[in-house]
């Protein structure tokens, strides 16, 4: 991550040092207040998960860590036990084999296809390239229904929920975006070594630009973890319904067990959360050593 | 561009022709089955394995459920049972994106939802499979639920009441008198008057509790706060199959509104918990509580819902089992389906979640719903059944669901329009147009006859 | 969609030269190339665009999901229908209202929040990488999640968790709100909750183009005495701008595609639904909970060239340096 000099110029005297101390201590109680507002409803999730359900709507007290258990987490797993239900771990794994295999199937796809318009010619390529900036625009809600109505013969698979994600314009256009700034003397080099396009690809590119394939698969997997409204209209079987489908079962019961909505909820993200935290680094890197080009 | 623009606008052309092609293909490969009208029911051996849907409910049903299934499997050893639970804002899609080989032998289904099942032909009629005892064994309010054009397509160990559940001692500290019969109901404007005085005893001053959190814009709404209130003012949703003149009719907007100005004496409850925490004095909520709510002891009352001019009315109706339309093993269904209606299996499922049981030696024998029993008026409010909308009288009390295929079109408009009324939309307005698109939704349906 | 910051366009002529002579030499590129892209966009064929053409096939039939009657051809039908029927075109104009709205609120302050973000995060000071994390946070949030919970922090009761720390605030003055029932609040609050799960993602493009504005920049602004506020004005600003106009247009997209929070919402307590509606919901809940499956085509057809069109303005009225 480049960091580059604040842009105060040098100063001796003690009072503007006095002032940046000022403005620094500023500048870092701004940063815990707009820090808090992002986090506060992660907190309460955290925290509202180890309370009995009765607290945790209870205005600011919900806020307060006590009578904390484990018994939110317990429950869900009790609720989630038999086969007529489904089981929690159940559900996680079939979460994190649709999950990446789109991840898998998406940094290989996606990448080639922008490799191909970024740096190779051929017919048809500029068409087709300004065909997929215009799909980024389609939602996958507004074809949802038909896709639906295309495959409703193919319900109930792990593979049905993982494919139609594969093929994604946006992360085409971010491997394109990122792939115009390898330099042209590299493949250049590669070329006079006698590499064909697959082994440039494959062999040269790939490795320089994994900060790319790191940012397309920390967002591809932010999106297919909750993904929600495909598997709802394709997956009835519990032996093979994802996560976030079994959400809505605790906020059903009789009154609502929200202690055991938020546990189910922190276990949700925890996957999410380590991954990112493992990613953020070549993330944020990623994206600043290029600058930004479409 | 090194293609000249004619070949390439062809050469979109033909891309565009061809993926519409396989885009219809594939659309008439993929397309669910339609067409199946009837149901293929094969009796079959009276042997082998069951596959049962229902829905993911409370842990206590879950558990009843799975006792009465191994209490089967233990009492005879030709027939097992496959049990798959589904989330309840699922399961309704479930049924009716499963294709007519994956259907169940056995599922559950939500009352009003029947008729569209059936029409949708997922449904089988019971009567080759389930015996003769079974069927003439259920009340009478639950049998108008389960038939559909004259045949019964369901059996059900359960029905459901609705109440006015009442803190005793709240109301007694405000010098509130209440009923306890459906003769005796407080007027819509009497419980107006009832709510201000409540109002001084509740911290927070809202000392009602309408089920604010369930919505009611899904089926809540209508089943069981607009619709009691429509019935009860002396209105339908439906007539002979519109809803304009009938949805839209003065007497629904007078006590929709009347209903709607309570919204200010109302508890947002979204904890579930206002009640029991002693929030409000009353819950408009229905006997699903009551296993919460007996912690209150002897400060547990039933109060009737407010009449509002025809009489207190409820709703009655909830999940039933039935049988999938292509099963190949309809005696072995059949059978389970009479295992589950038996007097044990009942108790077992009713003693699990509080509900009025739904046969008459079960409801007889009830503790909780017979004559001096604590939850005597629910169970009294489903003796005196009206059936349907066009049955409704000034004295009985429990009214069924509009039987239609198009019920889904209704719930979400009537919903829609209580939800909005709720709001402060003006309730003309909301229920013209809440009738206006149900009628356009049958039109395109033809009225939804086969 | 193509730009270019101004560090790299030195280095252009040379690698387009590069490029020429590779490509030129490489014969394999008239077929590597389709080769190579030929999964993703057989792919986004087969799940994107053949669907989309169903849509627009459907929308000219009355259908239903799972009915046993036939398709029936019917024309324009479904549109002439969205556009006089007064309830359908009410509601639907009432919902594009919404989306607008949403857009026109939520594009210009998210981006500048993005903006603000990005430079207070943008400082060499101690512990900014936990600062960072805590607001990249609402991201892993699954949607359905943000809904259940901001349902609970929107609860109109004294013990909704805004009303309660307002109450806290106010000593009791300010009484409790219906945040999302309110007409007034409800789309306000969905904005509210819409930034608080996205702005991060935004935030941390914009703070990859901060860093690579030049020092040099910024050295020769202050030798010229200009002051901070002048410097960002007039050395970062500039510098990022294409950025911005990057990441203001997929925020437009993005926010148009608007849907599970707000249905989630929608479907529980006592929400508001004509201030919240956005065209998606509308759809979903025409094409399933109705089962009209060609009038949700329809809509569907129609909103998508709406967004089109929006996507071609926002081009040509902001234009990339340098861009194609």
């Amino acid at each position: 991550m480049t960091m580059h000099k604040t842009m105060e110029p040098a100063r001796r005297s003690s009072s503007m040092k006095q002032t940046r101390r000022w403005q620094t201590a500023l500048h870092y109680l701004i940063l815990t207040v707009v820090a808090l507002f992002f986090f506060l409803p992660v907190y309460y999730l955290i925290v509202g998960s180890f309370r009995p359900s009765s607290e945790v709507l209870s205005g600011l007290s919900g806020f307060v860590p006590s009578n904390l258990s484990f018994d939110n987490y317990a429950g869900v797993f009790d609720h989630l036990s038999s086969d007529a239900t489904g089981h929690f771990f159940q559900f996680a794994l079939v979460s994190i084999i649709v999950t990446t295999s789109v991840v898998a199937g998406s940094l290989i796809v996606n990448s080639m296809a922008a490799y191909s318009f970024a740096r190779m010619k051929w017919r048809g390529k500029k068409v087709l390239f300004l065909l997929v900036i215009i799909l980024t625009i389609i939602p996958f809600e507004a074809v949802a229904l038909p896709l639906y109505y295309m495959f409703s013969g193919q319900r109930d698979t792990i593979v049905i929920q993982a494919i139609p994600f594969i093929a994604n314009a946006f992360s085409i256009f971010l491997f394109y975006t990122f792939f115009l700034d390898v330099p042209g003397e590299i493949e250049e080099a590669a070329r006079l070594d006698g590499a064909g396009p697959v082994r440039t690809f494959f062999q040269v590119i790939i490795p320089i630009t994994k900060p790319a394939f790191a940012t397309v698969a920390i967002l591809t997997f932010l999106s297919q973890w909750g993904s929600y409204l495909w598997p709802v209209l394709m997956v009835s079987d519990p032996t093979v319904r994802p996560l976030p489908l079994a959400i809505s079962i605790f906020q059903n019961q009789q009154p609502p067990e929200w202690g055991q909505v938020l546990a189910f909820g922190t276990m949700f993200i925890v996957p999410v959360l380590a991954v990112f935290l493992i990613f953020q680094r070549w993330f944020v890197a990623s994206i600043s050593s290029s600058a930004i080009k479409g | 561009m090194t293609i000249p623009k004619s070949r390439r606008r062809a050469g979109i052309f033909a891309a565009v022709a061809a993926v519409s092609a396989a885009a219809l293909t594939m659309a008439g490969c993929g397309a669910p089955d339609a067409g199946i009208a009837g149901s293929s029911v094969e009796a079959g051996s009276g042997e082998g394995t069951v596959n049962v849907w229902a829905v993911d409910g409370q842990a206590a049903e879950n558990d009843a459920l799975k006792k009465i299934i191994s209490n089967f499997e233990s009492s005879q050893s030709k027939i097992k049972v496959n049990l798959k639970l589904f989330p309840s804002d699922q399961y309704t899609k479930a049924v009716n994106s499963a294709a007519s080989g994956d259907l169940p032998d056995v599922l559950a289904f939500d009352g009003p939802t029947l008729a569209s099942f059936v029409y949708n032909g997922k449904m089988a009629p019971l009567k080759d499979s389930v015996s003769a005892e079974t069927l003439s064994n259920q009340t009478d309010s639950i049998k108008a639920q389960n038939t559909v054009d004259g045949d019964v397509y369901g059996v059900g160990m359960m029905n459901a009441g609705l109440a006015l559940w009442g803190n005793k001692k709240l109301l007694d500290s405000a010098g509130v008198a209440y009923p306890t019969t459906p003769e005796d109901a407080w007027t819509a404007e009497e419980f107006t008057g009832v709510l201000d005085k409540l109002a001084s005893v509740v911290p927070g001053g809202k000392p009602l509790d309408l089920s604010e959190q369930y919505g009611f814009a899904g089926e809540w709404g209508t089943c069981c706060s607009a619709g009691p209130v429509i019935w009860s003012g002396g209105g339908t949703m439906l007539k002979d199959n519109k809803a304009a003149g009938a949805l839209d009719s003065d007497a629904n907007v007078k006590s929709l509104t009347r209903f709607a100005s309570w919204k200010k004496y109302t508890d947002p409850n979204a904890d579930g918990l206002a009640f029991p925490n002693g929030r409000v004095a009353l819950s408009w909520v229905g006997h699903w509580t009551y296993p919460t709510y007996k912690a209150l002891g002897s400060d547990l009352v039933s109060i009737p819902l407010p009449n509002f001019g025809k009489g207190t009315k409820t709703a009655s109706g909830t999940y039933s089992w039935g049988m999938g339309a292509t099963t190949k093993k309809g005696a072995a269904s059949g059978k389970f389906l009479d295992f589950l209606m038996s007097d044990d299996s009942v108790r077992i499922y009713t003693d699990a979640n509080g509900a009025p049981p739904a046969t008459k030696t079960a409801l007889a024998t009830s503790s909780l719903y017979g004559p001096g029993k604590q939850l005597q008026l629910l169970g009294d409010q489903l003796s005196k059944a009206c059936g349907p909308e066009e049955k409704i009288t000034e004295t009985c009390v429990s009214v069924t669901r509009p039987v239609t295929a198009g019920y889904p079109i209704v719930t979400d408009q009537v919903g829609k329009a209580e939800a909005a009324i709720y709001a402060g939309k003006d309730a003309k307005e909301a229920l013209s147009a809440a009738a206006r698109a149900i009628d356009q939704n049958f039109a395109d349906n033809d009225g939804y006859r086969k | 969609m193509i730009m270019t910051t101004q560090t790299q366009k030195k280095p252009a002529p040379a690698t387009a030269a590069a490029r020429r002579q590779s490509s030129a030499n490489l014969t394999g590129h008239r077929f590597a190339g389709p080769l190579f892209a030929s999964p993703a966009l057989i792919g986004l064929a087969i799940f994107l665009v053949a669907p989309f053409v169903l849509a627009v096939v459907l929308s000219f039939y009355r259908v239903q999901l799972n009915s046993p009657r036939p398709a029936r051809f019917i024309g324009f039908e479904q549109y002439t229908r969205l556009f006089t029927d007064p309830d359908l075109s009410a509601a639907f104009g009432q919902a594009l209202l919404n989306n607008f709205t949403f857009a026109l609120i939520v594009v210009p302050v998210q981006t500048v929040l993005a903006l603000g973000l990005a430079v207070l995060v943008n400082r060499k000071l101690r512990g900014m990488v936990v600062f960072r994390t805590f607001i990249f946070m609402p991201l892993v949030f699954p949607l359905a999640l943000t809904a259940v919970i901001w349902r609970l922090i929107y609860s109109r009761g004294d013990e909704g968790l805004l009303n309660a720390i307002f109450g806290l605030f106010s000593g009791g003055a300010l009484s409790s709100h219906d945040w999302l029932g309110s007409p007034s609040t409800a789309l306000g609050s969905i904005i509210v909750m819409s930034i608080w799960q996205s702005v991060s993602f935004q935030m941390i493009i914009v703070l990859a183009a901060l860093q690579s504005v030049p020092t040099e920049l910024y050295e020769a602004a202050s030798l010229d005495r200009a002051n901070k506020w002048q410097q960002f004005i007039n050395v970062t600003v500039p510098g990022i701008r294409n950025t911005l106009i990057f990441v203001a247009l997929i925020t437009t997209i993005f926010s148009f595609r608007l849907f599970d929070q707000v249905y989630l919402l929608s479907r529980s307590g006592s929400v508001d639904r004509g201030s919240t509606e956005t065209v998606m919901t509308q759809i979903i809940n025409t094409g399933f909970d109705n089962n009209n499956v060609g009038q949700a085509a329809a809509m569907t057809v129609i909103f998508m060239l709406i967004i089109t069109v929006i996507a071609i303005i926002q081009r040509a009225a902001v234009r990339q340096r340098g861009g194609v």
